[in-house]
This record gives C-alpha cells, structure tokens and sequence, in this order.
C-alpha cells in the first residue's frame, strides 16, 4: 500500500465512520424520549441537585461515575423513598458509620432529588443492573411463609441475615433474641417511628394481618 | 534544538510534571479515604475531582508542549509566535488555578457551587469535565490560540508533514469534541451520551491519533527511520484507530437508556479496538530492531517502547475483557473499570508524555550526553507499582462482581469489609508509584544541565 492510499483510507474511512455515527445519534435521539418517563419541573431540579452536590465525584449513575459509593440508577426501587431522604439529607444519623457526609441539602433539594431518582429508576436500561443471578438460585427455598414474606418484600434490600442483605438498616440475624416479641414486632412493622425515634425504615400498613403475624413469628426466629 | 521557540516546550513540560505529583499526591488521599472516608479536610468527591482533572489537564499541556517542539522541527522554521505562545502557556496556568481554587472552596462549602446564568459557578458535578462552563470557555480559548499559532507556523514554510498533519488533526479533532460536553440536558440519558463523546472521542480517538503521531515522531528522531515507512503505518494505525474507536463508543450505549442495537455496534467495534495498538507495539519493535548503530538516547527509546506495549496493555487487553455486552452487564461500573482506566491513561497517555519529555529535553537543553540512571528508576518505580494497583483493583473488581453483581450481597458490605485488604495493598503502591514520580520531577528539572558522569 502506498502512503498516498494509506493516507485516504485514514480520512476518508473515519469520516465514513463519523457520518455512521451521526444516523445512529439521530436515530438514538429520536427513542430516547419513549424509553424514559415524562421530565417535570420537579425531575430536571432534581438533576440540577446532582450536579451541583457533584454526587457523581463518589456515586456511579448508570454504572458511570466515581466508584467509591454505589450506583444510583434504580435507587427508588432498591430503598424506600422516606428512607432514602432521611439519609441524604443527614447520613450519620441513620447509619453512624456511612461513609457519606452532611451537605447540607434543603428539603426542597432533597425532595426533587429523589424526584430525579425516581425518573431514573424508570428509564429503560435494557435491563441493567440485572438481577443477581446465584440470590435468585438461592430464594425459593423459603421454609415458612414469614420467609417468603421477607423475600416478595425485599427487605434484605436494607437488612442483612447472616452477612447477606444491605446494610442500610440494622442487621437482622439475632432479630429474634433482641426483640423476642411477635407484638412488637407487628407493632414496628404498622409504625416503625412509634417504637424506634426517627425510624428511616417505611410503615408497612399494606400487609394483612395475618402476613404481619407470619413475618413477625419469622423474625422471632432469627437467633 | 534547532529553533529557539522550541523552549517553551519546557514550561508546558514543567507544569505537566508538577500536576502530575499532584495527581498522585491527591490519589493517594483518595485511596486513604476508602478506608478512613473522613481521612482529609476535603470529601472524597473533591479529592477524586482533583486526581482525575490534575490528570486531564498535565496530558494536555505535556501534548502542548510536545506540539510545540514538533512543529518548529518539522516545518524548519521558528513558532509564528512565542509571545503568543507564552501568553497561551501563563493564561492557562491562570485557569486551571482559578479551577482548582474553585473545587477546594466548593469542597469546604458545598453551597458556594451556585447556578449563575443557568450553569453552576464552581462544578458542573459531570465527571472529567467538572470544569465550570466559564472555564470551558477559557480552556477553548487557549486550545484555538494554540491551534493557531501552529497553524500559522506550519503556513511560514509550507511544509506540512505527515507526523504534523495527524498531530495537528487529533487536536483539531480534541478541540472540536470538547464541544459536545458544553451544553445542558435535562434528561440524564441524553447528558450521559454527549458526556460519552468527548470522554471517548477523547481518549479513544482523537489522543490516539496524537499517540501515534508523536510515536513515529520519537523513532524517526531516535532512531533515524525513514520517514515515509513510519507515515505509512502510522496512517494505518490512526485509520484503524477511528474505524475501531468511532463506533466502539457503543460500548458506552449498552446500559444508560439507549436503543439495544448499541449492544451489537458497540460489541462489535469496541472488540476490534486493540487491532491498532498492537500495531503500533510491532511497529515500534520493528523499527528499533532495523536500526544500524547505536542509540544514544537509550532511556527515551525504552519509554517509547514501554508506552507502546503498557497502550496495548491496558487500553487495549485491559478493556477488551470486558468490553463485550455478555460480560458488561455484569461487570459495568465496577472497580474492574477502574483498574482499567488506571492502566490504560498510565500506557497510553503518562508513559507517551514521559517518553516524549526524555526524547525532546535533552535537545532543548543541548545536551548530546545525559546521565539516564533516574530516568529508569523513575520508570520502574512508577511502572512495577501501577502495575500492583491494577492486579489489586482487578482483584477488588472481580470479588465485586461476583459478590455484590451475581450473589446479590450489599456494595458497601463489599467493599468494606471483603475488598478491604485490597484497598490497603493499593495505597500502599500507590506511595510507591508517588517515589517513582519524585524522582521523574527532579530529573526533569535537572535532566542534561549538568554534563553526563562518564561511562553513563
């Protein structure tokens, strides 16, 4: 190949390339609306709160980011929302060794970033993060309807059982010999702030009482 | 040194050097804080902004400085202008200190990062390019005066050269890519996918054409090569560079809400993408390996070929492993990531401004003969300790994705308690990589003003 023909194959084939790009981009940019909920007013403030708070300098969104705290993509569907403001708006007093500081974010500001969150959960992601695959081999072994309650609830979504769940409340293997009382135990669940003050954890007042009695009678067991 | 504009190459080298040990510096107390999170006056986000625009902006002025030194040689003429030159260099000194005062004062007082005109004062809180839009606008600025004071060199003589045609063209193509990061969207998928292409049509397309332009600079001035053989694979290398690297941004597109067909495109491109790096390896083997005589200025020839060979490495092997959408889906946003963009910036980009700094300031300076013993020290130093980084975060990386990605345990538990072995031994290379750093900004300063010992 001469260098003449070397030269036009370098620019003649990466402006054919760019053109490529730029139908893809065209193309891209016209779906991109369909695969995302509606951007309200309360949603675009809430990506304003991002970037000001410059939450990607330690969280990853959309798996991009900082690695150093975890990914926000599908946050509102991994924590409950009460939860989640509770804890950005002062982290330490839900959990007192995160690792995240105060700083110091109005209740506007906290309320249209979980604004954001939410619109961000909804984005179709072609199914990314996927589910873990060895949990899911794992579930379906429940051996009491309490245990499959824990599971339809995601509840190790925040609490942990023998080293496997989230951290985000506390750890519930020795739940049972804490609090060895089904009462209170469905009492917590109706009204977590009644028993526990500034409780981040979400009342469950869909269960029946039959499940809070089977979840509760479940967790006593955790010894 | 033919042409005394030629020297201002060394400010921009001396700056580039000096960023860089605060690069590593800051990454250091990064790599702290992910044990003790309340290690540093500054929260981790800042300390991370710091390490990764500090790294940003010294590759960018040691290409700068690189150019240069470049185009006075190859168009035989001094710069059109040093004035400008000077005035460029002292300007963007300027900026980038009023940048980094932002960041520590938007560190302590998260508050100050008001929006102002629409766009926020201190951050933009949108990663590599955290620099506020005004500075955005400053960094164009410089870019386009330099631009064109090499333009207007190149037009003094005419000579156009093949190296300069591809050095200058990646950074038309760098300058024109920055452009795409410089607007809002209030959607975060369509800010993610502009964010993409000046991250990606940066460092896989247009500093890969600076890559392979400055690499046929460095063996044509080391080793003597004809320069008609070095352009002919360098065009190749850079056409396979921009066919590979153009669509391989769809590895980018598999999961931030974008059409499926992203996974096919990306998956296809973005594996071709180490085709042209182990060109460049060969290629810099070749000529070393056809060349009569002896090489005098041996330390600049080992770091051309080292960068050539830590490119392949890790731009190319270390993003291939995970560059398909079966495996990305699992590993995407992991520390596997960071293990690569470790490795690849230290191959592609470090060790070609390292190299390019041995090859050109010996010259600068006038000095034939130049005690090179620090110059491999420092090499080593830098190269064995990163090399343990990335062996420590692959390691981190792959404990991730199985615990936290395919078992389902908590990220924080992860990394708190199963990575944290990983992230000791990784603080403590990286105090090992700052030692080879030392050593690199003192021989750079001193590098050939004193006469070389003899037998050196």
């Amino acid at each position: 190949m001469s260098n003449n023909a070397a030269k036009h194959l370098f620019i003649w084939g990466s402006l054919l390339c760019f053109v490529i790009l730029i139908v893809l981009t065209v193309d891209t940019m016209g779906k991109l609306d369909s695969r995302a909920p509606e951007i309200t007013a309360e949603v675009d403030a809430g990506k304003k709160v991002w970037h000001k708070y410059d939450c990607i300098g330690c969280h990853t969104i959309l798996g991009n980011g900082s690695y150093f705290a975890p990914d926000m993509t599908k946050a509102t569907v991994r924590k409950p929302k009460g939860y989640l403001k509770k804890f950005i708006m002062n982290p330490r007093a839900i959990r007192p060794n995160a690792a995240m500081p105060v700083l110091g974010l109005s209740e506007k500001e906290a309320n249209d970033l979980i604004a954001f969150l939410d619109w961000m959960s909804k984005v179709d992601t072609n199914n990314w993060p996927p589910p873990p695959i060895l949990a899911q081999a794992a579930a379906g072994k429940a051996a009491s309807a309490g245990q499959v309650l824990f599971q339809q609830h995601d509840c190790a979504a925040c609490h942990q059982i023998k080293g496997i769940g989230g951290v985000a409340g506390p750890d519930l293997t020795n739940a049972g010999s804490k609090q060895p009382d089904p009462d209170w135990h469905i009492a917590h669940l109706k009204n977590p702030e009644s028993l526990v003050p500034d409780s981040a954890m979400p009342a469950f007042n869909e269960l029946s009482d039959q499940e809070l009695r089977d979840l509760a009678e479940y967790l006593v067991t955790l010894k | 040194m033919k042409y005394q504009s030629q020297k201002i190459a060394l400010n921009f080298y001396t700056a580039a050097v000096v960023l860089f040990l605060v690069q590593v510096l800051v990454g250091i107390i990064a790599a702290l804080q992910f044990m003790w999170p309340d290690f540093f006056v500054l929260n981790f986000n800042t300390i991370r902004t710091l390490h990764i625009n500090a790294l940003v902006v010294w590759l960018l002025m040691g290409m700068m400085g690189a150019t240069y030194y470049v185009v006075p040689e190859e168009s035989e003429t001094e710069l059109w202008s040093l004035p400008l030159a000077q005035l460029q260099f002292w300007a963007t000194v300027l900026a980038v200190t009023l940048v980094v005062v932002g960041y520590i004062v938007m560190g302590i007082f998260p508050q100050a990062n008001m929006e102002i005109f629409g766009t926020l004062l201190l951050n933009e809180g949108r990663e590599y390019i955290e620099a506020p839009r005004w500075a955005d606008i400053l960094i164009v600025v410089s870019v386009l005066l330099f631009l064109f004071n090499c333009f207007m060199t190149i037009m003094k003589t005419k000579k156009f050269t093949a190296v300069q045609g591809v050095l200058l063209g990646g950074l038309t193509f760098l300058a024109l890519m920055y452009l795409p990061g410089m607007f809002y969207t209030k959607s975060m998928v369509k800010d993610q996918y502009w964010w993409w292409w000046v991250v990606h049509l940066w460092v896989e397309g247009s500093w890969e054409l600076i890559a392979a332009a400055l690499l046929a600079f460095m063996l044509h001035k080391l080793l003597g090569t004809d320069v008609k053989v070095l352009a002919k694979w360098m065009y190749i290398e850079v056409g396979l560079v921009m066919f590979t690297g153009i669509l391989g941004l769809g590895h980018h597109y598999y999961w931030i809400g974008t059409p499926a067909y992203w996974l096919w495109v990306g998956g296809i491109f973005s594996s071709l993408e180490p085709i042209p790096l182990l060109l460049m390896v060969w290629d810099a083997f070749r000529t070393t390996r056809e060349t009569r005589g002896v090489v005098s200025n041996r330390i600049g020839l080992y770091l051309t070929v080292s960068h050539a060979i830590f490119n392949f490495v890790g731009a190319g092997l270390w993003g291939v492993i995970h560059t398909l959408p079966q495996v990305n889906k699992w590993t995407h946003g992991t520390q596997l990531t960071t293990a690569h963009g470790h490795l690849a910036f230290y191959g592609a980009y470090v060790l070609l401004i390292v190299a390019m700094i041995y090859v050109t300031v010996p010259s600068i300076r006038g000095a034939k003969e130049f005690n090179q013993s620090k110059g491999y020290q420092s090499f080593w130093w830098m190269t064995i300790s990163m090399v343990f980084i990335v062996v420590t975060i692959t390691a981190a990386g792959m404990v991730q994705t199985y615990l936290e990605r395919l078992f389902g345990l908590d990220y924080v538990s992860v990394k708190a308690n199963y990575n944290l072995w990983f992230w000791i031994f990784r603080a403590i290379f990286g105090v090992g990589f700052l030692v080879g750093v030392l050593i690199l900004v003192v021989d750079v300063l001193t590098l050939g003003k004193k006469p070389a010992a003899s037998g050196s």
